[in-house]
């Protein structure tokens, strides 16, 4: 097969994961459940979002995912094995509505395809090992953060006002910082998970500012076409005011934010769920009883990832 | 976002207007009984009272196709605010029931109770005031609409001890059963005014209380 029919295949692969992420991006979900802005004109501000943040930021992480995880050379078909076990692995999550991270997908594809090809020592576990250690500490964090934040912002705001009008408008204020910290959270975060699509890919000699571009259109409409489910899923796992997402939020706009400039690569999802987790423990609201079908799915990500790209290894080897 | 808050006057507008209606409304009536006890009642006005119940029907119809048109944030509020109006609606519909009743009531109110029932009407008239002004004051002030929900039950405690007061007198009459009969409606009618009153002063206090601020 001839290497610039490889290359469009590889830009093919690329269009869908971009197009898998995109599906399972649930940013946009407390500005949902909170009924801040309606299902039109989120999905117009993720749009906007996603193009900006995979274009702009998504370089500084796609090199950290491309490099070091795997201590043998990578080749084109463990390219396309990691890129379509996480496409097919985010596409069918996405499907039943359900938000897991790209990253661990990502990651756990990586060990698979590691493993079968070089073996235990074919993967490179400190540096997995490494961010692991963010991806527990991801979510915690989340939790945490986000229930002191709620309970200051009850103590120090909403136990302080008195009538509706009040209300009202210490909401809507609320509500214009939610949709900020939301439009930096979904460009920041565009900007890490575009590195899954576009990480390994960055190791072909492409224009990488053209792969991103690409990524961010693919991830847009990935949201448009797949992704509302998702969206109303998480936006409805707790009962959301725009000052409760917003104490929801900020955890998750702040990690994400830094983690994108240090180039470690977190799980938004994880995080944005345990904040609402977090927020629904300090409100002693009910939660949605789905629940439990997201925690399976984020443990079934890592071995589902990895056999999928084991499995998948060989027909594509074969292929090209 | 500025949707958002164009909605919100246009509603709280609304609303005010239902509120001063409802009011306005009740205190015809109130005339209205002061005239018959004066036996100078004018059938035309009670139509006024039939036209104020009407243009709050509007006004609610209004508020619920502007509430229903667009579900935005704050739902909770819109739908407390729904809650309060639907319950304060029916305090129209009492005094339109009542205000129809009188139309048709055949009978002249014996002397004996007239300064009762003078009474009677002044305490569903008060509880309907200081009601309407606890649904004003939900809007600003917690505190203050909480304690007048105390006040409403005060009032309607006196208004209850009226009715009672009056339908003994009345029942000790002998002669004119009919008379009797719908001398005891009509007092029961202007009585279930202030005891709506009082349910829907329970309700806002109930709905106060929701709010962490309480």
């Amino acid at each position: 097969m001839g290497l610039s029919t490889l290359v469009i295949i590889f830009i093919i692969i690329s269009v869908l994961i971009s197009f898998s992420i995109g599906a399972n991006d649930e940013t946009m979900a407390t500005i949902y459940g909170s009924k801040t802005l309606k299902m039109k004109e989120i999905l117009i501000l993720a749009i906007i979002f996603a193009i900006l943040g995979a274009f702009l930021l998504g370089g500084s992480v796609s090199e950290t995912v491309g490099k070091d995880l795997l201590f043998f050379e990578v080749s084109n078909p463990v390219v396309l094995t990691i890129l379509i076990s996480t496409a097919i692995w985010l596409i069918l999550s996405s499907l039943l509505g359900l938000p897991i991270s790209t990253t661990h997908a990502t990651i756990g594809s990586i060990i698979g395809v590691g493993l079968l090809l070089g073996g235990g020592g074919g993967v490179n576990w400190l540096t997995i090992l490494e961010m692991a250690l963010w991806w527990l500490l991801s979510p915690i964090i989340g939790y945490i953060v986000t229930y002191y934040a709620y309970k200051f912002i009850h103590t120090s705001v909403i136990n302080k006002l008195s009538g509706f009008r009040n209300y009202e408008r210490a909401e809507r204020i609320f509500s214009y910082i939610l949709l900020i910290v939301i439009c930096w959270t979904a460009f920041s975060r565009a900007g890490n998970d575009c590195s899954n699509a576009v990480g390994i890919v960055s190791g072909l000699e492409l224009d990488l500012n053209f792969i991103l571009l690409i990524a961010g259109i693919s991830l847009a409409s990935g949201i448009v076409v797949i992704g509302r489910g998702v969206i109303k899923n998480v936006g409805t796992i707790t009962e959301l005011h725009p000052s409760t997402a917003f104490a929801s939020e900020i955890p998750t706009a702040v990690i994400l934010f830094f983690g994108t400039i240090l180039g470690i690569p977190l799980s938004g999802s994880h995080m944005l769920v345990a904040s609402l987790v977090g927020l629904s423990k300090a409100r002693r609201a009910p939660m949605s009883r789905g629940l439990w079908k997201i925690v399976l799915i984020w443990l079934l990500t890592f071995p589902v990832a990895a056999i999928l790209s084991a499995i998948l290894y060989f027909p594509i080897n074969l292929f090209i | 976002m500025k949707l958002l808050k164009t909605k919100k006057n246009e509603l709280i507008e609304i609303q005010e207007e239902h509120l001063a209606t409802t009011l306005n409304g009740t205190k015809i009536l109130h005339d209205c009984v002061m005239q018959f006890v004066n036996k100078k009642l004018k059938k035309a006005d009670l139509e006024q009272v039939i036209q104020s119940e009407q243009k709050c029907d509007r006004l609610k119809e209004k508020f619920t196709q502007i509430l229903f048109k667009e579900k935005r944030a704050l739902p909770f509020l819109v739908e407390d605010r729904y809650a309060i109006m639907m319950k304060i609606d029916q305090i129209n519909d009492m005094t339109e029931f009542f205000a129809r009743f009188l139309q048709v009531y055949p009978f002249e109110l014996y002397d004996d109770i007239k300064d009762d029932f003078k009474s009677l009407c002044g305490y569903c008239m008060e509880t309907v005031e200081i009601l309407i002004n606890c649904a004003t004051l939900v809007e600003a002030d917690f505190d203050s609409a909480y304690k007048k929900t105390f006040d409403v039950e005060e009032v309607r405690r006196k208004a209850r001890k009226a009715k009672f007061d009056l339908l003994e007198t009345v029942f000790k009459k002998k002669e004119e059963p009919t008379r009797v009969y719908l001398t005891s409606k009509l007092v029961t009618y202007i009585y279930e005014v202030a005891s709506w009153a009082e349910d829907v002063s329970d309700f806002l206090r109930g709905l106060i209380i929701k709010y962490p601020s309480r």
